[in-house]
């Protein structure tokens, strides 16, 4: 291609070419930090919560007057809801994954008022809890049927042992020491210590926005808080026609609670979500109109810089010149055009991520994104010069003697 | 050389057809200047357009150097146009953001000669129409008559066999109009076969031959030439 008098006739002309640069510049850097941005949210939504999300659904009972005793209510409950057909376990805790609302405390090797523990958050399970959540256990031992008391909701003080996860390990150990943190003896509120006896793998805390969000630990307990949840897994496929007959079946085996807030897991995850999923819609909204007015603007001053053009386009064609040398010749002065934007874009781009991650504390962006977009600008530049170099290869030679 | 055997060129609108050339007859042997006059509306631009390839005829016969070109494609047309022809406009038809060097520059860059060669010609061609200095300036510095040089020099770059003028210097003093003239005649004498439409006898009278166009037609040329030389006396 014959770039030199290309860009020498298109500096002639700059201010439409200068202005179309400049928009793909900007168009090339908010959309990069955008997808910068939709990475992260989406990298955060695709973390696994550690538990069998697909299979299991949860309840709340509450008793509402004096003849509920709760831990006979408890204790039944969880009886018949392992008897039922399709449930795979169960067990009643104080606060479900990605929920929002959970208990957090801090955890320290050493005892002292003076430390700062590991923030931490707390689920009271049963030796049920593998089964029920799915959980792997990656080192030590899980809890046995007779580690298991009961927490009245006035307790402040706390069980012998504790499970906690991988995240928990590395944050209290080390990173490669995490393994080594079986049989260690944590302090849970300063002083109060607890045996770590086994790590499992992954489970997220309440809070998806918390940086801890996979330090968590297990304790021991059933609590009598007055409020009990029951998480459900039910068998592959049978979660569904499970959540109505478990909803049934508490409501009638007690006539001194009342049940309330089925809900999946699932759910419970896309509401954890719903302010992630539709920034990222409304992000590739943003994207997907930048372009589009960068693409109008480019169809805009090629056909403009088109129909300026028609006597020279004839003439040139006169002189020789083939229709596809006609459409070349706009694809080319496109590609000078949006190939200053995409240089500047980059600069651009590199600023004003550099300034983002300082004010608004984000990820810095992954450094590929910026050829891959220059890449992108490049194609959606040539796409849309390609009508207007269409039309300009049609002009017919003769235009050169008939126009004056 | 060039011959063409009852061509028509019909013009057709939704209203209207205007008959633009109907059985035209010519022949131009190599090497010569034949200069057509007219007057306005007969149909000369349109013989030239269809002369040069720049306009598909209706119907009739014509060879272009013994090669029948009415089945050419259009890719093939532009290639001729750009080797073997060489063309003149009444607008000069500079291109206004390209200086000098560029626009002579224009048809060797279709012709896909190499940088080296192109510089060589476009300087040989430029001190040839006497604008070796003014490689550098845009159109529109220069006078009207210095465009058409350059207009020109561009046409003849490629050494074409073949110079297709239409109306050169319809937009010049009767000054430049004689020294553009001294120069077309000076590349005829070079070799170049020569076709210019004129409204100017006098202009006309410098070619070898003169064919008029009236109404589409070739009126009786001997008739003319001889009226001509009978006015000249
Ligand atoms: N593209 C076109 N569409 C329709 N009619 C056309 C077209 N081009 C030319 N004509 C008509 O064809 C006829 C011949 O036109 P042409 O331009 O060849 O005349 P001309 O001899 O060059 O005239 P002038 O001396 O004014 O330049 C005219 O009647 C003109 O109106
Ligand atoms: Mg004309």
């Amino acid at each position: 291609m014959q770039f030199g008098p290309i860009w020498r006739a298109l500096m002639r002309n700059k201010t439409g070419a200068i202005l179309i640069a400049l928009q793909v510049a900007v168009t090339m850097a908010i959309m990069v930090n955008a997808i910068s941005i939709i990475q992260t949210r989406a990298e955060a939504m695709a973390r696994p919560s550690g538990i069998d999300e697909p299979n299991i659904f949860y309840i709340s009972s509450i008793g509402f007057n004096d003849a509920f005793n709760e831990r006979v209510a408890v204790e039944e409950d969880l009886a018949a809801l392992r008897a039922m057909p399709g449930v795979v376990d169960a067990l009643q805790t104080n606060s479900v994954p990605l929920s929002g609302g959970g208990w957090s405390m801090g955890l320290q090797t050493e005892p002292g008022d003076d430390m700062d523990g590991v923030g931490v958050a707390v689920y009271f399970v049963d030796d049920h809890a593998l089964d029920t959540y799915d959980l792997e256990l990656v080192a030590g031992e899980f809890f046995s049927p007779t580690d298991i008391e009961w927490r009245e909701g006035s307790s402040s003080t706390w069980p012998d042992r504790t499970v906690i996860t991988v995240a928990m390990a590395e944050a209290l150990f080390g990173e490669d020491e995490w393994r080594s943190g079986v049989g260690k003896t944590v302090y849970i509120n300063n002083n109060e210590p607890m045996t770590v006896t086994g790590i499992i793998d992954r489970m997220q805390a309440a809070w998806n926005g918390w940086d801890g969000v996979e330090r968590t630990m297990l304790v021991p307990q059933r609590t009598l808080f007055g409020s009990s949840r029951y998480i459900i897994r039910a068998e592959p496929g049978l979660r569904d026609e499970l959540m109505p007959q478990v909803e049934e079946m508490l409501a009638q085996s007690n006539k001194d609670r009342i049940v309330r807030g089925l809900r999946t897991m699932e759910e419970t995850r896309e509401r954890s979500y719903r302010g992630d999923a539709s920034m990222i819609k409304l992000l590739m909204f943003t994207i997907g109109l930048l372009l589009l007015i960068t693409a109008l603007g480019i169809v805009g001053l090629a056909s403009f810089s088109v129909s300026r053009r028609t006597k020279q386009i004839g003439t040139r064609r006169a002189l020789g010149a083939t229709r596809a040398d006609i459409a070349g010749y706009f694809m080319s002065e496109n590609l000078l055009i949006s190939g200053m934007g995409v240089l500047l874009g980059a600069a651009l781009t590199v600023g004003l991520n550099m300034w983002m991650v300082d004010a608004f504390d984000l990820d810095r962006m992954e450094v590929w994104l910026v050829p891959a977009a220059m890449g992108v600008l490049l194609v959606v530049g040539q796409l849309a010069v390609f009508g207007p170099a269409r039309r300009a290869s049609s002009v017919p030679p003769a235009v050169a003697t008939r126009t004056v | 050389m060039l011959s063409m055997q009852n061509i028509s060129m019909v013009y057709r609108t939704d209203t209207v057809e205007t008959h633009a050339l109907r059985q035209f007859n010519l022949d131009v042997g190599e090497g010569e200047f034949v200069a057509i006059t007219g007057p306005s509306g007969s149909g000369k631009t349109t013989f030239l357009n269809i002369a040069g390839l720049l306009e598909k005829f209706t119907s009739g016969r014509y060879e272009l150097d013994g090669k029948d070109v009415s089945s050419l494609s259009d890719a093939a047309t532009s290639r001729v146009r750009n080797e073997k022809i060489g063309f003149v406009f009444q607008g000069f038809n500079l291109i206004p953001d390209l200086n000098v060097f560029d626009n002579v520059d224009v048809p060797l860059r279709y012709r896909g000669f190499n940088g080296a060669e192109r510089k060589q010609r476009i300087e040989r061609v430029l001190d040839m129409v006497g604008l070796a200095s003014r490689q550098k300036h845009l159109p529109a510095q220069l006078s009207g008559g210095q465009q058409q040089r350059v207009a020109i020099a561009r046409a003849l770059a490629g050494e074409p066999r073949f110079l297709l003028a239409d109306e050169p210097t319809g937009n010049l003093d009767s000054q430049m109009a004689m020294s553009i003239m001294e120069l077309i005649q000076e590349i005829n004498r070079g070799g170049t076969t020569i076709i210019m439409v004129t409204h100017d006898p006098t202009l006309a009278n410098l070619a070898g031959r003169n064919v008029h166009i009236r109404d589409g037609r070739v009126s009786d040329s001997d008739a003319d030439t001889q009226l001509a030389e009978v006015a000249v006396g």
